[in-house]
């Protein structure tokens, strides 16, 4: 067995547990414990997507999906786990668009996690759609981001030795999987009244 | 009070191998308010569940134990028609792999959950599948029955709304034209998906329709380029391989099989195809490394296949290896024990007795191959029980069997052709051209006969002459319609008797079923207005 195979088998026996224990902590209303396990969880998709993404193996099954459930099953998820508020837009969101939903969900999740590090009372997710692009984004009403990180292009950005950067990183990979038309999707970092996380896709 | 939620009439079904996840899920599922869950470690256990009760949702993790996986249980399911698709089939894992996800559409989960997850994702997920089973429930129902012109029909409905289930709707009735026999119209309809947004389903349903049209250049092409932007779609490998194959380049099957292999060596279905390549070929051995590996695989599980032991013993006995083929067909016949008159299991081990120097346990085989009722089995079954009465010296069995597979495909000279190689190889040489011919003649002048007599005004006559043959024949569509068609003029002329009314009317559902365009239905259609208007009430002369 190689070491990525032993890899894959090992994450499905920690996420088995991980799973467990999470199941045990939303049944005793225990959010906090919650929210580390999934976020524990979550890293490990990463890391097993950002060693796939750099070996040529990251994949992509885009299909026709309805943006409105993902951000709706995010908000849920991330409601259980934190006691900030969760507000969903989606009086632009199309009723389908082409994305994998999977990969989508993971870049997602993480810029949630980064913004419930940093959020003082809301975030809120949307997805808006102006007929060439969908625009996910996660906007919290923290102190915004570090001016440094405004003026990197995102599309594929280096890992840093420190080991930051690396959610950015993937979600670069995963947004350039994205390609219709030969346009390509990207990443885009903002700052309006706190940080703005957008993942931009083509139609 | 108690609370009665939506899900609680639900009935659920857990499959996970992990203890651990099986009580939570069965607690996960509990708090959605669900009352009727059915729990099970295996795959065997989930199959007698599925014997005993029906179930509207199925959860099932992807790994499980015992060398099978969530995938292969789903397709086994799905193919046997234990569950329909009106049942939600939900794929539980860690990591959703590319691999797992490319197989053919009918095949497909519902969705995927991936580890960990709130009781809230699955109660949202299962809310909004089980709105689509409501939305598709004519389709699911009309696909159910095999009853494409209905499926398109009810997907167009779904279409106009433009909603939310556009493209699965799209995928459905992509395929419902394929199965229909509208090669033209699924180019056309696929060309224009495929303008929307270049989807691999699309372009793998393009290859479908060039090929069902007769153009197996372009429906390579299609599959060339399709590997080249998707290289784990492995049904495109399969499908190249099917082209190859039909083309009678059996080399460049097995490259572009072997190729699939290797990138997904744990598919069971390609060495399954490498193997049919290989007996095409003559090829035993590479027949017995293929099948080898799938019996070694699936030995020990309930998703084992009768035929794999079938053809694997085929091989064994070509090889010149009968007594090991005498001793895994017995052992797959009395482990399988409901299959042991399968044709194709009893006529193999016929065979492989009669080499073996067993003529009692050869003739004993064959008996129970001679069971079935050779109209109603598939033309590979017809094929092993005519040569394995062959073998053991009975003529005129074979040749009985292999007229009424002739009659019954008048047109194609690739069975022909096997037809006559079979009487060659098997000790009938002096049969091999005279049985086809005689058989083609045969059948066109019990047609010219029925047709003279129908002129003459018996029609009755007619009538009973072309209902014995579509019977004997039910694969012979011209017979079949001819057989529907006399019967209609009967009754017309002669009086409204309920059996031939009956008897009709199975002919032209027969026809429409294999060829919804058949030339022949339109007057059938205007036949049956004019018998009802003749007959209905009201009407009387």
């Amino acid at each position: 067995m190689n070491f990525v195979d032993l890899a894959a088998v090992t994450i499905h026996d920690v996420k088995n547990r991980l799973a467990v224990l999470a199941n045990r902590a939303e049944d005793q209303g225990d959010s906090a414990t919650m929210r580390g396990v999934l976020e524990a969880a979550a890293t490990l998709s990463r890391l097993l997507a950002l060693y796939k993404a750099d070996s040529g193996g990251l994949l992509s099954d885009i299909e026709a999906r309805t943006p409105a459930d993902l951000l709706a099953e995010l908000a849920a998820e991330f409601g259980k786990q934190s006691a900030l508020h969760f507000a969903v837009e989606l009086s632009a969101a199309p009723n389908l668009w082409f994305y994998d939903e999977n990969l989508v969900k993971m870049v997602l999740q993480d810029a949630l996690y980064n913004a419930l590090r940093h959020a003082r009372r809301e975030i809120r997710l949307s997805a808006v759609a102006d007929g060439e692009w969908l625009e996910f984004s996660v906007h919290d009403d923290g102190p915004g981001y570090p001016p440094n990180m405004l003026d990197q292009a995102l599309a594929i950005q280096p890992i840093s030795r420190e080991g930051t950067g690396l959610g950015l990183h993937l979600a670069g990979r995963v947004a350039a999987l994205h390609r219709n038309g030969g346009r390509e999707g990207y990443v885009r970092l903002s700052n309006a009244n706190g940080a703005r996380f957008s993942l931009l896709l083509p139609k | 009070m108690a609370i009665r939620t939506p899900f609680a009439d639900k009935r659920v079904l857990i499959l996970d191998d992990q203890p651990d996840m099986r009580s939570t899920l069965r607690s996960q599922v509990g708090s959605l308010g669900c009352e009727n869950i059915a729990v099970s470690a295996t795959v065997k256990d989930s199959l007698e569940q599925l014997k005993t009760n029906t179930f509207d949702v199925i959860l099932c993790d992807f790994y499980l134990a015992g060398g099978t996986d969530g995938q292969q249980f789903l397709e086994y399911l799905r193919n046997r028609r234990i569950i329909g698709r009106d049942v939600v089939f939900v794929m539980i894992t860690a990591e959703k792999s590319y691999e797992s996800v490319v197989t053919a559409a009918e095949c497909l989960p519902d969705d995927y959950l991936l580890k960990p997850f709130t009781a809230d994702t699955l109660k949202s997920r299962l809310q909004r599948l089980l709105e689509k089973k409501i939305r598709l429930a004519k389709v699911d129902q009309m696909q159910n029955k095999g009853n494409w012109p209905e499926v398109i029909a009810a997907c167009d409905e779904i279409l106009a709304a433009k909603d939310r289930y556009y493209v699965d709707v799209l995928r459905i009735k992509g395929n419902a034209l394929i199965l229909s026999g509208q090669a033209a119209a699924a180019i056309e309809f696929y060309q224009q998906a495929l303008a929307m947004r270049p989807l691999p389903w699309a372009k793998l349903g393009l290859a479908k329709a060039f090929q069902q049209i007769g153009d197996p250049a372009r429906s390579k092409q299609t599959l060339e380029q399709l590997i080249s932007e998707a290289p784990k779609l492995m049904v495109a490998y399969d499908m190249l391989g099917h082209l190859h194959q039909a083309a009678g380049d059996n080399q460049a099957a097995l490259a572009v099989l072997d190729n699939a292999c290797l990138i997904s060596p744990n598919s069971l279905a390609r060495h399954r195809a490498i193997a049919t390549v290989a007996e095409g070929q003559g090829d035993y051995s590479r027949v017995e490394q293929a099948l080898g590996l799938v019996i070694k695989k699936t030995r020990n599980s309930p998703l084992r296949e009768t035929h794999d032991f079938a053809r694997l013993g085929n091989a064994l006995t070509e090889m010149g290896e009968p007594d090991k083929a005498v001793a895994l067909l017995e052992e797959a016949r009395t482990t399988f024990k409901n299959d042991a008159n399968d044709p194709l299991l009893a006529s193999v081990e016929a065979i492989a007795q009669q080499r073996a120097g067993h003529p009692e346990k050869a003739n004993e085989a064959l008996q129970r191959a001679m069971q079935n009722d050779p109209s109603k089995l598939p033309e590979q079954s017809v094929m092993a029980i005519a040569k394995a009465c062959l073998t053991i010296g009975q003529q005129d069995a074979a040749q009985e069997l292999l007229k009424n597979l002739v009659q019954s495909n008048p047109d194609s000279t690739e069975l022909h052709g096997r037809v006559s190689t079979i009487l060659r190889d098997n000790g009938a040489p002096e049969l091999a051209e005279q049985l086809v011919s005689e058989s083609i003649r045969e059948i066109i002048e019990l047609n010219n006969e029925a047709v003279k007599r129908a002129k003459a005004g018996d029609l009755a006559a007619a009538a009973e002459m072309l209902t014995d043959a579509a019977n004997r024949l039910p694969g012979n569509l011209q017979i079949v319609a001819n057989a529907a068609l006399a019967l209609f003029f009967d009754i017309h002329a002669n009086g409204l008797d309920p059996a031939k009314l009956q008897a009709a009317q199975a002919f032209q559902q027969a026809v429409l079923n294999k060829a919804p365009s058949y030339p022949k239905l339109t007057e059938m259609a205007e036949l049956t207005k004019r018998i009802r208007g003749k007959y209905a009430p009201g009407s009387r002369q």
